[in-house]
């Protein structure tokens, strides 16, 4: 193998394993706090995919409210005092045809994750908080949710694919003769950045440490005071917060399609497997480690059997050691 | 009257653990319950805690019913379970247990020197203070649990087996900070199977035998050390 | 109502063979025959599904890839290898047995999620190993060119009659045969342990061996519909693995009514009417204006969620204790009466 070949693998493979870490991370808080697997994870970041580009894109949002503004510019001189204000915002709207740009996208899609996850949970994982097999029970209706947004993405916005603008363009990166994407280079700088930040905010915050405190004792939490009821929902927040990061990263590399979530689940649910239900740290180092064996096999193998590789590892890891790399607790 | 239990019945289930029981605590003062395991004392506790729902009866605190109340409105109140079992946060530090236990502070007022109050007692655990829980003795873990139910500034504090699993060097550290904790003011309940520990800190006991209280005495010479290890252990020929 | 029942079952039953039979003679409209065929095809996987998810109480994932690779068994050995479809549609379904074999093992050591990952990814492994050989599986494509089936010169495919009774009688073994399975002393032995574990291996009721038994009797029949589907259709998709088929098959079982096996056989020959009825209809159209194809799927899915929420027993859960009422106040009733 030539350097290069290897420089381009250990580029590719800190790509995918910061995605697969942003991901896992976000499963790996769940599992931690309700013990459950979240099925509808791979379409939270489907939704900060899709939610970027909606408030980005001259194709999205931007684009609906068109009619919106002609009709305010055109009658607002009917409208009086109330035309006279809303005048300027019509002519704001319609100066806004190419899209209200990432500035606005990418913090507003992350935000409307975390609503979404919110909305999940509240419907899909809170009725089910206590009762018997509840695991097994939120892993149907958190697969059905995440088959209803698949497809309801696909009636709204149509199964054709979007792109996303990259955050950052101009010319690759070269290292070690081999050229890395700027947008790839912002990942990989990004998600270490982020994932720090998730680690001081669960090390130092109020509500960290009480995420912390559930995950390893929810009776003890309870007597301490800590409304375990209330740490769920914001965990599953967090948690979609998360995803939808990942989305946007994913969505200014791939295609954004309807679908786009499954693949990276499916490699999160190896990777949490593999680096440790229930430890974070575990999970992410397990992300770089997949990350970099994924792009190896794709190497060595050919594309076809890195996946397998990915998914034969996760089933011997589910037989002799089910507790992964670092080891988490089980239920 | 601080606290009372009337005519409590709980359990698991179908199985009904905790029969009718009812028993109260004034304020100040420091009240053991003793009996076999397996007979409810600590699903009472469970009960009275808001971890498991009452199937009927009464728990009042302050004049105030509490009755399958939320766990974490109950710990604000002032009511505080520690629980058996050395229950703890295994991977946090020493420091980081104190500090979730100042979530269940009634105020924000003080809490600073909680801290203080909580080393003055357990000197051991200032010394510990950035080793996770889970490396700790049993004797420090059971330290820092009831440290960390006073770091949320207790009206009653309620202990849960707080002797069980210790050496009897131990066992004498922590009568005498218990002992400590009641005369700074702390209604107290506590629960062990060691009578003579309980004895030495309580000024009423309760017998509590399948799911209700049969005995209660203020008298603690009344209370036949070897009628008690007869009931525990069976008659010693 | 059900008294009437209760007194003429054998009658009730007879009359149900009868109206069966008659179906394709009575319908003109291929369209529903062909539904229905695949609703009972469907039908015959889900209750099978029941057999390891309702009544050992498993999650596995896999079930659907028993379906598939019968079926894609059976059609690469008579694409590839020129066999007759009847000697194939057998070998699909011990492929079939013997994948079941092969997942159960690591899997009868896990509990719970566990169970659920590990199926889930064998299920993966095994569309991957089909999409990677293209050349054998047609890969993303699948496999055309599938041989109908035929006896001496009838071919299969001319009328619809020939599945039509084919698939029912295949559906009719398989529901005899789970119900034997259920009510036998094997059916209880995975209820104890479903329900109470600990207390069933200690009075020695070997938990390995009956959970791999489980799953592996709920692979035959499954195996054997999915060659007759491969053979039906003349094709064999790697669609069969996909998210949508195991959503759809998953609300059959749960919506029937997990450990009944009758209700998963009912909801899932009707789910498939609805499902298209759904797709096609002028109204959804007009309604969502775009193409429907995706609207059952939410609607599939929202069933799932209501079911477990407010009916978690499903509807045949719901005929039985309305029957089991109905029966008790009938005897209230009676013996009043007398």
């Amino acid at each position: 193998m030539t350097l290069e070949a290897i420089a381009a693998i250990i580029a590719s493979g800190l790509v995918s394993g910061s995605l697969y870490a942003l991901m896992a991370s976000g499963l790996s808080l769940v599992w931690g706090t309700l013990r459950m697997f979240n099925f509808a994870h791979g379409v939270l970041v489907m939704i900060g995919a899709y939610s970027g580009w909606y408030i980005s894109d001259r194709g999205g949002l931007a684009k609906v409210l068109q009619p919106l503004g002609k009709k305010i510019t055109k009658n607002s001189e009917d409208w009086g005092l109330m035309g006279d204000i809303l005048y300027p915002l019509g002519e704001w709207i319609l100066s806004i045809k190419s899209g209200f740009g990432l500035g606005i996208g990418v913090p507003l899609a992350i935000v409307f994750c975390g609503i979404a996850g919110y909305v999940i949970y509240v419907l899909l994982v809170k009725p089910f908080v206590g009762k018997p097999n509840a695991d097994l029970i939120v892993i149907i209706t958190t697969i059905a949710g995440a088959s209803f947004i698949q497809n309801g993405v696909q009636v709204i916005f149509g199964p054709r694919y979007k792109k996303l603008d990259r955050i950052l363009e101009g010319r690759p990166l070269e290292v070690l003769d081999t050229a890395i994407g700027l947008q790839e280079v912002l990942i990989i700088v990004l998600t270490p950045v982020t994932l720090l930040l998730l680690h001081f905010f669960l090390k130092l915050s109020k509500l960290g440490l009480a995420i912390r405190a559930v995950a390893q004792n929810d009776d003890f939490a309870r007597l301490v005071g800590i409304n375990v009821n209330q740490i769920y929902p914001q965990t599953f927040v967090v948690s979609s917060m998360l995803a939808g990061l990942a989305g946007l990263m994913l969505g200014g590399l791939f295609f954004i399609l309807p679908t786009m979530g499954s693949e990276p689940l499916l490699r999160a649910f190896v990777v949490v497997v593999f680096g440790g239900l229930g430890s974070l740290p575990g999970t992410i180092v397990g992300s770089y480690v997949i990350g970099l064996i994924e792009q190896s096999s794709a190497y060595v193998f050919s594309l076809y059997w890195a996946p397998v590789v990915l998914f034969a590892t996760l089933i011997l890891v589910l037989i002799f050691r089910p507790r992964g790399l670092m080891g988490g607790k089980e239920s | 009257m601080l606290f009372q239990v009337e005519n409590l019945t709980s359990g698991y289930g179908k199985i009904d653990v905790v029969r009718s029981l009812s028993l109260h605590v004034d304020e100040g003062e420091r009240v053991g319950l003793f009996g076999p395991n397996g007979h409810g004392k600590t699903t009472l506790l469970r009960t009275v805690s808001g971890l498991i729902p009452a199937k009927s009866g009464l728990v009042v605190f302050r004049g105030e019913d509490i009755t399958g109340a939320d766990p974490h409105k109950i710990v604000k109140k002032g009511l505080i379970h520690v629980p058996q079992g050395n229950q703890l946060f295994p991977e946090m530090t020493v420091q980081e247990n104190l500090t979730l236990g100042t979530f269940a502070a009634r105020t924000d007022k003080g809490k600073a020197s909680n801290f203080e109050k909580v080393f003055a007692l357990f000197p051991r655990l200032k010394e510990r203070l950035s080793q996770r829980a889970q490396t700790l003795s049993g004797g420090e873990r059971q330290m820092l649990a009831i440290g960390v139910g006073l770091m949320g500034m207790p009206e009653l504090l309620i202990l849960d087996e707080p002797s069980v699993g210790l050496a009897p060097i131990i066992k004498e550290e922590l009568a005498r900070a218990i002992g400590e904790i009641a005369d700074s003011g702390v209604t107290m309940i506590v629960v062990d199977q060691d009578v003579e520990l309980l004895l030495g800190i309580c000024e009423r006991l309760y017998l509590i035998e399948k799911g209700s209280v049969s005995l209660e005495t203020t008298d603690v010479s009344q209370v036949n050390q070897a009628e008690i290890l007869e009931m525990y252990f069976g008659k010693v020929t | 109502m059900i008294r009437f029942f209760d007194a003429n079952k054998k009658l009730l039953a007879a009359a149900g063979i009868v109206i069966f039979l008659a179906i394709p003679l009575v319908v003109d409209n291929k369209l529903l025959i062909h539904l229905a065929i695949l609703g009972m095809l469907y039908a015959i996987v889900a209750s099978n599904w029941d057999l390891t998810l309702g009544y050992a109480g498993v999650f596995n994932f896999a079930h659907l890839a028993f379906f598939g690779i019968g079926a894609y068994t059976s059609g690469i050995i008579t694409v590839k290898l020129g066999i007759s479809p009847w000697l194939g549609i057998p070998c699909g379904a011990a492929a079939a047995a013997l994948a079941s074999i092969i997942v159960s093992i690591p899997a009868i050591r896990l509990r719970g999620i566990y169970v659920a990952l590990l199926t889930f990814a064998c299920s993966q492994l095994v569309l991957l190993l089909l999409l990677s050989q293209p050349l054998i599986t047609g890969g993303q494509q699948g496999l055309t060119g599938v041989p109908q089936l035929q006896i001496g010169d009838y071919l299969f495919r001319e009328s619809e009659f020939a599945h039509f009774y084919l698939v029912g009688a295949l559906l009719l073994c398989s529901t005899i045969f789970l119900r034997r399975l259920v009510t036998s002393d094997f059916g209880l032995s995975l209820i104890a342990l479903r329900d109470f574990e600990e207390y069933a291996v200690a009075r020695g009721i070997p938990l390995a061996r009956q959970r791999l038994l489980a799953f592996l009797y709920s692979s035959i029949f499954p195996g054997l519909a999915g060659g007759v589907y491969a053979h039906f259709l003349i094709v064999a998709s790697p669609d069969i693995f996909g998210f949508s088929l195991v959503t759809l098959l998953l609300s059959m079982v749960l919506v029937g009514g997990v450990a009944t096996i009758y209700g998963p056989v009912v909801i899932g020959v009707v789910m498939i009417f609805v499902s298209e009825l759904m797709a096609s209809s002028e109204t959804m159209s007009e309604l969502f204006g775009i193409s429907s194809g995706p609207v059952r799927f939410m609607f599939v899915a929202v069933l799932i969620v209501l079911t477990m929420r407010f009916f978690p027993q499903g509807v045949w859960g719901l005929i039985k204790e309305y029957a089991a009422r109905s029966r008790a106040s009938n005897q209230a009733g009676d013996d009043t009466r007398t």
